[in-house]
C-alpha cells in the first residue's frame, strides 16, 4: 500500500472511532438524564406521601396517637427531602413502618366507612404510595441501565462518563399496609 | 392526558395485544383522555376513529409464529409523523422488542415512555441477536409493565432491571351481563362443554381434548364440545375418531357478544393449552361469565386461577395434568357429575374475575403514565442521537 492509502486508512478509523465515541457518549448522557428525571420524579412522589399523610394525620379521623405518630413520620419525611440519598432511605423506611404500624386493617376499615373527605384523604395516601413503588422501581431501572452501560471498557478508558457521579439504586421498605391498596 | 398507544400487530387480525390496545383506548377515551392509536392495518380496513393506521402490514415469521408487522423506512416516516402531530404527554407502547411499528417509535422517540411486555416466550437467540440492535433503544423507556409474571421473568432476563406486573384487562361486567343462548345450554343428558381458540394450532389443546374425549363419552355419550374460533374443522376433524367428531359442534369464528353468550352459556369452559400462553384472559372471561373453568396446569393458567398467591392450587377453577388426556377426562368427569362443584367454582371464579376488571386495570396503568410523566417533558422526536459533530457539519455545511 502507498502511503497516502495508509493515510486514508487511518482517516477512517479515526472517524469511525469518532462517531463511536460520540454516539456513546450521547447514549450515556441520555441516560443519566434519564436517572435525573427518574430520581426527580421519586422526590416528588415522597413529597407527595408525606403531605397527603399529613392531611390524613390532621383530619382528626384517626386517635391522637396514631395521628401523632404518622404526623411526625411524616414531617421527618419532609425535612429530610433534601438530605443525601442514604439518611433518605433510611427515613422514608421509617416512614412506610409507620404506615403500616398506624393503618391497620380495623383503622382502614374505620377510615373507609367515614364521610367523604375522608376516603379522599385515604384514597390520596394510598395514590401517592403506589407511585412511589412504581418511582423507586423505574429510577432503579434507569441506574442499572447507566450502570451497565458505565462498566464498558470503552466508556471507562476514554471516560466518555465525565464528572458525572455513579448513579446507586435507591432502596427502602415502600411495602404498602396490607389492603391500603387493591 | 395525551396517550399515544402503539400496537405492533395489525388490527386486521385479531389477538390478544391488539384487543388490549383497542379496549384500554377506549377506556381512556372514556375517561376524558385524547388517546390515539398507532397500529398497522390494510388500506380498506375499517378503523375506529382514534386509531392511525401505520400502513400495510406484511405477514412474518417472528419467535416461532407468523404476525402480521410493518416496517421499513415508509413506516418509520408514518411514525415520526404521527409523533409528531400527537405531542402526547405519555407514550405507551406494546412489545417493543418485535421488528415493528412499535420498535420504530421507541427509536424516533424522547421523553416519558412506557413499555408493556407481553410475551413469556421470548426465544434467547431472537434476544442475543437483538440485544446490539435495541438494547440502547431500550434504555430509552422509562416505565415497563410486563402482562404477568412470565412475561416479567422474560423482560428480568432478557432486558434488565424489573417490570411491574399490571394484568391484561376485562370488561367483566360484559361477560357477566350476557344473556345464555338456549341452544349452548346444557341439560343432564346433554352437558356443553366449550373450546375457544384457534383449534389447529396444536398449542392450543385440541389434541388432547380429542384424545380425551373417548373416555368422557363412554359415561356422557350426549356430551356436546362447542368449538368456536377460526379455521378449517376439516384439518382437525381427521384426527378424530368418528364418535368423538359427531361430539362437537363447529361455530366458525364467533363475534364478541356471541363468545360471551357461549360462555355465560356452558356448563364447563375447557382450556387443554399446553404452552406459549402468557396470560390466559380467556380464562378471566369465561370466569366474568361465570362457567367452571377447567385448565391444564401451565404456569400461566395455575397463576390466573389461584393469584399466584400460593393458595390451593387452582382454587378458581379446576386444573388437569398439562397433555394429559386420562387427567383431563377424570376432572371433567367430575365436573360433569357434580352441579354443585360447577357452582362452586363459577362463584370463586366470578370473585376473582374482578381483579382484572379494566376499572382496576385502567388505574394501574393510568398511576405508571403518572409517574412517568411527572415533571417530565412532552412525548418528542428522538433528536440528540446524532452525534454532535454531525450537527457541526451540518450547520457548517448549510452556512457555505
Amino acid at each position: 500500500m502507498s502511503t497516502l492509502d495508509w493515510v486514508a486508512l487511518v482517516a477512517v478509523v479515526l472517524v469511525a472511532l469518532a462517531w463511536f465515541l460520540s454516539y456513546s457518549a450521547a447514549r450515556l448522557d441520555r441516560l443519566h438524564a434519564r436517572v435525573e428525571a427518574t430520581y426527580a420524579a421519586l422526590d416528588a412522589q415522597l413529597v407527595r406521601r408525606a403531605e397527603a399523610t399529613l392531611e390524613l394525620a390532621n383530619s382528626g379521623h384517626l386517635d391522637p396517637a396514631t395521628a401523632l405518630m404518622l404526623a411526625a413520620a411524616a414531617a421527618e419525611s419532609l425535612a429530610h427531602a433534601d438530605a443525601d440519598e442514604r439518611e433518605r432511605e433510611a427515613v422514608e423506611s421509617d416512614f412506610s413502618e409507620a404506615l403500616e404500624v398506624a393503618l391497620t386493617p380495623e383503622v382502614l376499615g374505620d377510615l373507609r366507612s367515614g364521610d367523604e373527605m375522608t376516603q379522599a384523604g385515604l384514597e390520596r395516601v394510598s395514590a401517592a404510595g403506589v407511585r412511589v413503588q412504581l418511582a423507586r422501581r423505574f429510577h432503579n431501572d434507569a441506574v442499572i441501565d447507566v450502570r451497565r452501560v458505565r462498566s464498558k471498557r470503552s466508556v471507562r478508558i476514554f471516560r466518555l462518563a465525565g464528572h458525572a457521579e455513579m448513579p446507586r439504586t435507591i432502596d427502602f421498605d415502600d411495602a404498602l399496609p396490607e389492603g391500603l391498596h387493591d | 392526558m395525551r396517550i399515544g398507544i402503539v400496537c405492533p400487530y395489525s388490527f386486521d387480525i385479531p389477538g390478544g395485544v391488539q384487543f388490549h390496545v383497542r379496549d384500554l383506548a377506549e377506556v381512556f377515551l372514556g375517561q376524558g383522555h385524547d388517546v390515539s392509536v398507532l397500529a398497522p392495518a390494510d388500506e380498506d380496513t375499517v378503523l375506529p376513529d382514534y386509531v392511525v393506521s401505520a400502513g400495510r402490514a406484511v405477514p412474518v415469521r417472528y419467535n416461532g409464529s407468523v404476525a402480521r408487522l410493518n416496517m421499513g423506512p415508509v413506516s418509520a416516516a408514518k411514525v415520526s409523523r404521527w409523533l409528531e402531530r400527537g405531542s402526547f404527554d405519555v407514550l405507551h407502547l406494546h412489545e417493543p422488542i418485535t421488528p415493528s411499528v412499535s420498535m420504530l417509535a421507541m427509536w424516533a422517540a424522547e421523553g416519558p415512555i412506557v413499555a408493556t411486555f407481553h410475551t413469556a416466550n421470548l426465544r434467547s437467540r431472537i434476544m442475543q441477536a437483538a440485544y446490539p440492535i435495541v438494547r440502547s433503544s431500550l434504555e430509552k423507556i422509562t416505565g415497563r409493565i410486563a402482562v404477568s409474571e412470565d412475561a416479567r421473568r422474560t423482560v428480568v432476563t432478557h432486558v434488565g432491571g424489573d417490570a411491574v406486573v399490571i394484568p391484561n384487562g376485562v370488561f367483566v361486567d360484559r361477560f357477566d351481563g350476557a344473556e345464555p343462548h338456549p341452544d349452548w345450554v346444557g341439560t343432564a343428558e346433554r352437558p356443553t362443554v366449550a373450546f375457544l381458540g384457534r383449534m389447529a394450532e396444536s398449542r392450543k389443546g385440541m389434541p388432547v381434548l380429542a384424545a380425551a374425549l373417548p373416555e368422557v363419552l363412554a359415561e356422557f355419550p350426549g356430551l356436546r364440545v362447542l368449538v368456536a374460533g377460526p379455521g378449517d374443522p376439516d384439518d382437525v376433524v381427521d384426527d378424530m375418531t368418528p364418535q368423538v367428531a359427531a361430539a362437537c359442534e363447529f361455530l366458525g369464528l364467533v363475534s364478541d357478544v356471541d363468545k360471551a353468550r357461549l360462555l355465560r352459556s356452558v356448563d364447563v369452559y375447557l382450556a387443554p393449552n399446553t404452552g406459549g400462553e402468557s396470560f390466559g384472559i380467556i380464562l378471566i372471561e369465561a370466569m366474568s361469565a361465570r362457567a367452571a373453568v377447567l385448565a391444564s396446569d401451565i404456569p400461566a393458567f395455575v397463576r390466573v386461577l389461584d393469584g399466584g398467591e400460593g393458595g390451593e392450587r387452582g382454587t378458581a377453577g379446576a386444573t388437569f395434568r398439562n397433555e394429559d388426556p386420562h387427567d383431563l377426562a377424570e376432572q371433567l368427569l367430575r365436573l360433569l357429575r357434580d352441579p354443585g362443584a360447577r357452582r362452586g367454582l363459577a362463584a370463586a371464579g366470578r370473585k376473582r374475575a374482578a381483579h382484572f376488571d379494566w376499572s382496576v386495570v385502567s388505574a394501574d396503568i393510568m398511576a405508571v403514565y403518572e409517574t412517568v410523566t411527572d415533571g417530565a417533558s412532552r412525548v418528542r422526536p428522538a433528536s440528540d442521537m446524532t452525534p454532535r459533530w454531525a450537527k457541526i457539519l451540518r450547520v457548517r455545511g448549510g452556512a457555505s
